[in-house]
C-alpha cells in the first residue's frame, strides 16, 4: 500500500471516493441529501483542488487502484491563535481496507504536510451525526471545536 | 406443471384446525392414582423438590420436565412467505412446528408467538424464558433483527437457541449439496457456488459452507440490487443497516464479479435461492450459463424460484426445492426434530455450527446408504429412522465441542434419542386407539 499525492489520472477514481462520502454522510442525516449530479461535480472538486495552492489530496493506492481518499486545505482563523489552520475535508477508505491503520497513516502523513504548509492546528470537519467519524477523530487525540447547528427557516 | 400446491390442504387445515381446537395441548407424564397423589406432585411433598433444585438449579434438568422442553418464540413479523402477520397470526403455524417437534423428535415444544416491539424486548423476553427450559427455537423473524437475536441471545444464554430460518434452513441445504456434489463428481473446496437472496437462511448458508471447507471467495451472493461485493454502491449503508450482508460482501466473491444474477452464474457449479416467489424468479437463460452437470436449488415456497422441470430442460442436472410434492425437498422438518433431540438429551448449553454441520453430513450420509441419484439426495420425512442418527450426531458433537453437560457413548446417545422419539409415537397410538384423539370427519 502507497500514499502519494493525487495525480490527475486518479480523478475518475477520487470522485468516485468523494461521493461514497457524502452519500455515508446521508446516512446519519438527511440534511445531507446527496445531489444528483454529485458525481460530475465531485469531478470539478478535485480538479481544483489539484491546480490550486494551499490544497492537499492525498492518495491510498494498492497498485493502480485507488483505495483512499484525504483531501485538506489551508486556512486562515483570522480571530484566533493558532492562527493557521489545515482543515481536513473529506477522508474515505473502501470497506475492505479498513481497519487496517490506512486511515491512521494518511492522517498522520496529512499533518506532517500540513505543518510544512504552515499548519498550527489540524482540523476535521465531520458531519456530527455520523458516530463512526466522530469516534475515528477522538480516537486519534483531536477535540471537537465548533458545533454548528442546522435548521430549515 | 402446475405452481400452486394441488392438494386441498388448505381447506382442510381451516377445517380440522377448528374441529380440533389446536394441533397441541398438554399432557400429563405422571399417573394420578387417586387425589391422595397429589401431596407427592403438589404441595406438600414438591416443596421438597423445589428446596433441592433451590440449593443446585441445575437438578431441574433432572426433576422437571425442562429437560426435554423447548420455547418455539416468534414476533411474527416473518411468518412462511405470508410476511408479518403478528403474533396471533403465526400461532398455527407455531403450533404445526411443535407438533413436527413432538412426534419426530420426541420433544416437548411450547409454541410462543409474542408481542414486541423491538428486538430488545424479544431477547428480554426469551432471556427470561430460560429457567423454564432446555432450548429455544426461534422462528420466522425478520431479517437482518433474526441475526442480531440470534447472535446475542447464543452467546448470552446457556441453553441452546437455534434460529430455524438461519441454522435449520442452512443446515439441510448443506446435506442436499454435498450429496449434490456427490452426484455430479464434485468437492465442496473448488466448487463455485451462487447464494440468491442474503436472508436468513442464504446468510448461515454461507457461514456453515465456508465452516464446512468452502472458500469463501468462491462463493458469490446476489440479493435484490445484485451481486455483493466489497464496492456496490450501497457499501456503506449495508455497513450501517446489515453488518452480516457487508462482511459478506467483503468477505465472498474473491474474483469481484459485479452485476446481476446471470453475471454470478456464469462459470457457477451450483445455485442456492432463497429469494423470492417463482414461478418465474429465476429464467432458463440465467441457469442456462452455469457450468455443466449444475446443481441448482429453489427453496422460496410455496412456490419455487424456478419449477424443476423448467431448470432440468435448461441444462441443470441436480435440482431441488422446498416442496414436499417434487423430489429432492429440502425441508427443515428433517433437521430441527433430530437437532434438538441430540442437543437436549446431553443437556448442551448451545448449538454450535459444527454440530449443524454434523447433523447435515449424517442426513447426506442416511440418503447415501439409500442410493443416491440426481432426483434423491436427501432422506425423505417418512424415513423416521434418520431422526435418531442425526440426534446421536448431534449429541456426540456437542461433546466433542465441549458444550454437553452430560457425556454419553454414542449407543446411549441412539438408545436416548430412540426411547424419546419411540414415546411419541406411542403416546399418539395411545391416544388415537382409546379414542381421544379421533379422526378427522369426512
Amino acid at each position: 500500500m502507497e500514499i502519494r499525492h493525487a495525480r490527475k489520472d486518479d480523478v475518475e477514481a477520487l470522485s468516485d471516493l468523494i461521493v461514497r462520502t457524502k452519500r455515508l454522510n446521508n446516512e446519519f442525516d438527511p440534511l445531507f441529501a446527496v445531489v444528483p449530479d454529485a458525481k460530475a461535480r465531485a469531478e470539478r472538486y478535485i480538479q481544483s483542488s489539484l491546480a490550486a495552492p494551499g490544497h492537499l489530496l492525498l492518495v491510498a493506492a494498492e497498485g493502480k487502484k485507488v483505495v483512499g481518499v484525504l483531501r485538506a486545505e489551508m486556512r486562515e482563523r483570522i480571530f484566533y491563535e493558532p492562527h493557521q489552520e489545515g482543515r481536513i475535508t473529506d477522508l474515505y477508505i473502501l470497506p475492505e481496507h479498513r481497519r487496517k491503520a490506512l486511515g491512521d497513516e494518511m492522517i498522520q502523513q496529512a499533518s506532517a504536510e500540513l505543518k510544512k504548509m504552515g499548519a498550527e492546528i489540524v482540523v476535521a470537519d465531520v458531519p456530527a451525526q455520523n458516530e463512526i467519524a466522530n469516534r475515528f477523530y477522538v480516537k486519534r487525540g483531536f477535540r471537537a471545536l465548533i458545533n454548528q447547528f442546522a435548521k430549515r427557516p | 406443471m402446475n405452481p400452486a400446491p394441488k392438494d386441498d390442504s388448505s381447506r382442510k387445515a381451516l377445517e380440522y384446525s377448528k374441529f380440533y381446537g389446536g394441533k397441541v395441548g398438554f399432557a400429563p407424564k405422571v399417573p394420578v392414582r387417586s387425589l391422595q397423589d397429589f401431596s407427592i406432585w403438589y404441595t406438600p411433598g414438591v416443596a421438597a423438590v423445589s428446596k433441592a433444585i433451590e440449593a443446585q438449579p441445575e437438578l431441574s434438568f433432572e426433576y422437571t420436565g425442562r429437560w426435554n422442553t423447548i420455547a418455539i418464540v416468534t414476533d411474527g413479523t416473518r411468518v412462511l412467505g405470508l410476511g408479518n402477520i403478528g403474533p396471533e397470526g403465526s400461532l398455527p403455524v407455531m403450533e404445526g412446528k411443535a407438533l413436527i417437534y413432538n412426534y419426530l423428535g420426541g420433544v416437548n415444544a411450547l409454541p410462543l408467538p409474542v408481542r414486541v416491539k423491538s428486538a430488545d424486548e424479544l431477547m428480554g423476553f426469551v432471556k427470561a424464558l430460560e429457567p423454564s427450559v432446555g432450548g429455544v427455537n426461534l422462528e420466522d423473524i425478520e431479517s437482518p433483527k433474526c441475526f442480531e437475536v440470534l447472535d446475542r441471545l447464543r452467546e448470552e444464554m446457556s441453553i441452546p437457541v437455534w434460529h430455524d430460518d438461519q441454522q435449520g434452513t442452512a443446515g439441510v441445504t448443506l446435506a442436499a449439496l454435498f450429496n449434490a456434489l456427490e452426484v455430479t463428481g464434485r468437492e465442496l473446496r473448488g466448487t463455485r457456488v451462487v447464494l440468491y437472496g442474503a436472508g436468513a437462511a442464504n446468510v448461515a448458508a454461507e457461514r456453515l459452507l465456508v465452516e464446512a471447507g468452502a472458500d469463501p471467495k468462491d462463493i458469490i451472493v446476489v440479493d435484490s440490487k445484485g451481486i455483493l461485493h466489497p464496492e456496490r454502491e450501497d457499501i456503506d449503508q449495508l455497513m450501517l443497516k446489515n453488518k452480516w450482508k457487508y462482511e459478506l460482501a467483503i468477505r465472498t466473491n474473491g474474483d469481484r464479479v459485479s452485476g446481476g444474477l446471470k453475471d454470478a452464474l456464469k462459470g457457477a457449479d451450483a445455485l442456492v435461492a432463497a429469494a423470492r416467489q417463482g414461478p418465474d424468479a429465476i429464467v432458463p437463460d440465467e441457469v442456462a450459463v452455469m457450468n455443466k452437470r449444475a446443481i441448482a436449488f429453489f427453496l422460496a415456497n410455496p412456490v419455487p424460484e424456478m419449477l424443476p422441470d423448467a431448470a432440468l430442460s435448461a441444462g441443470v442436472e441436480v435440482v431441488a426445492t422446498g416442496r414436499s410434492d417434487f423430489p429432492n425437498q429440502v425441508n427443515n422438518s428433517l433437521l430441527f426434530p433430530a437437532v434438538f433431540r441430540g442437543a437436549l438429551d446431553v443437556k448442551a448449553k448451545t448449538i454450535t455450527d459444527p454440530m449443524v454441520i454434523e447433523a447435515a453430513k449424517e442426513l447426506a450420509a442416511f440418503a447415501q446408504e439409500k442410493g443416491l441419484r440426481r432426483d434423491y439426495i436427501l432422506p425423505t420425512m417418512v424415513q423416521w429412522e434418520v431422526y435418531p442418527r442425526v440426534a446421536t450426531k448431534v449429541g456426540q458433537a456437542a461433546i466433542s465441542e465441549g458444550v454437553a453437560r452430560r457425556s454419553l457413548s454414542p449407543q446411549e446417545s441412539m438408545n436416548a434419542a430412540m426411547a424419546a422419539i419411540e414415546r411419541s409415537r406411542r403416546v399418539m397410538s395411545a391416544l388415537r386407539n382409546g379414542g381421544v384423539i379421533v379422526d378427522p370427519p369426512e
